[in-house]
C-alpha cells in the first residue's frame, strides 16, 4: 500500500459521521405552503362546481361543471357528496 | 429541518398513495359505479330524456373511460392534498407521538386522522353511489359534510390538549370527552337530507368497497411517509467531522 493510499484510509477511519437532530423548529413556510396544497387540492377534488374554470370561461363553467365531472367518480368514492 | 426535503417527502408520499387509491377504486369501486349509472340511463330512457341507440352507447363508453381516468387523476391530487395536511399534523405532532420509528409514528397518526376525519363522519354522512344524491341539496350536503369533520378533527386536538393535562389514572376522561362531543354532533347535526331509494345491495356493496378504499389510502401513506422520512430524515443535518 503506498504511502498517500494508507493515509487516506487512516483518514476514512478517523471520520466518524455525526447526526445531530436540528432544534425542534418547524418552517412556517412549509406549513404555508402544504396548507395550500391541502385547500387548493381537497376544493378542486371535493368541492368545485365551475367556480375555477369560471375565471376563464364565465357563466358557461357553472353550466359545463367540467372538473366535477373530471373528479366525479373520485367524489363518490372518497365519501364527497354529489349528485 | 431542512424544508424542501420535508415538502417533497410529504407531497411524494400523498401522490403516490393517491394513485395506489385511484388504481384501487378501478377494481373495487367502479363496478359499482357503472352499475348505479345504468340505473341512471334507465331512468333517462324512461322519461324520454334519452334514447336507448348505439350512438347514446358509444358516447356513454367514451365519456365512462374519461371519467376513470379522471378518477385516478383525482385520486392523485386528492392524495397529494390529504399528504399536505397529513404531514403538517405529523411534523407537529412529532414529539407527541408514541416512541418508536417514523413508521410507528405515521401509521399511529394515520390511524387517528382515519378514525377521525374518515370513519366517524362515514357513519353520519355516508359515501353514496351516483343517482343517491339530489343535485339541488349539494352545496347544503357538501357544508354539512366539511363542518363534520371539523367538528370531530378539531375534536382530536382539543382532546389530545385535555389528555396532556390530566394525570394518567385521569386520562379515560379526555376519552370520554371526544366520545361526548361525537355523540353531541350525531344527535344535533341533520342526517343527509335527500331520500335514498338505491338498492339495499347495491348501496351497501359501494359503501364497504369504499370504505376498503379509503382505508387503503391512509395506511399506505402512512408506510410511504414514514419509510421516507426514517430514510432521509428531513429533520436531521448529517456533519461530517475528523476525530
Amino acid at each position: 500500500m503506498t504511502y498517500i493510499a494508507k493515509k487516506g484510509l487512516d483518514n476514512m477511519t478517523n471520520l466518524s459521521m455525526q447526526v445531530t437532530r436540528s432544534p425542534r423548529k418547524v418552517p412556517v413556510a412549509a406549513v404555508v405552503i402544504l396548507g395550500l396544497v391541502f385547500t387548493v387540492g381537497l376544493f378542486v377534488v371535493g368541492f368545485d362546481q365551475g367556480h375555477i374554470l369560471s375565471v376563464v370561461f364565465g357563466e358557461q363553467a357553472f353550466e359545463e361543471m367540467y372538473i366535477h365531472e373530471l373528479t366525479h367518480d373520485l367524489r363518490h368514492t372518497a365519501g364527497f357528496p354529489c349528485h | 429541518m431542512n424544508t424542501i426535503l420535508f415538502i417533497s417527502i410529504v407531497l411524494i408520499a400523498g401522490a403516490m398513495a393517491g394513485t395506489i387509491h385511484g388504481l384501487t377504486n378501478l377494481a373495487l369501486v367502479e363496478p359499482y359505479l357503472d352499475n348505479a349509472i345504468m340505473i341512471e340511463n334507465q331512468a333517462l330512457f324512461a322519461s324520454g330524456q334519452a334514447e336507448d341507440t348505439p350512438e347514446f352507447w358509444a358516447e356513454y363508453k367514451s365519456y365512462r373511460s374519461w371519467q376513470k381516468e379522471g378518477q385516478v387523476l383525482a385520486s392523485a391530487i386528492l392524495g397529494t392534498s390529504m399528504g399536505a395536511l397529513f404531514g403538517i399534523v405529523y411534523v407537529l405532532s412529532r414529539d407527541a407521538l408514541p416512541k418508536g420509528g417514523d413508521l410507528k409514528k405515521a401509521s399511529v397518526l394515520a390511524a387517528i386522522m382515519w378514525f377521525s376525519v374518515y370513519l366517524v363522519p362515514f357513519f353520519k354522512y355516508p359515501a353514496n353511489p351516483p343517482t343517491a344524491g339530489d343535485g339541488e341539496t349539494v352545496v347544503l350536503r357538501a357544508a354539512l359534510y366539511l363542518l363534520f369533520i371539523g367538528i370531530t378533527g378539531f375534536g382530536v386536538v382539543v382532546f389530545y390538549q385535555v389528555y396532556r393535562r390530566l394525570t394518567k389514572n385521569k386520562r379515560f376522561v379526555a376519552f370520554a370527552g371526544y366520545a361526548a362531543l361525537v355523540a353531541v354532533a350525531f344527535v344535533l347535526m341533520p342526517p343527509n337530507p335527500d331520500e335514498n331509494t338505491i338498492q339495499t345491495e347495491l348501496l351497501n356493496g359501494f359503501r364497504i368497497m369504499s370504505a376498503i378504499g379509503v382505508t387503503i389510502f391512509w395506511t399506505t401513506l402512512a408506510i410511504i411517509l414514514g419509510v421516507l422520512w426514517q430514510r432521509l430524515r428531513p429533520d436531521s443535518e448529517t456533519n461530517l467531522e475528523h476525530h
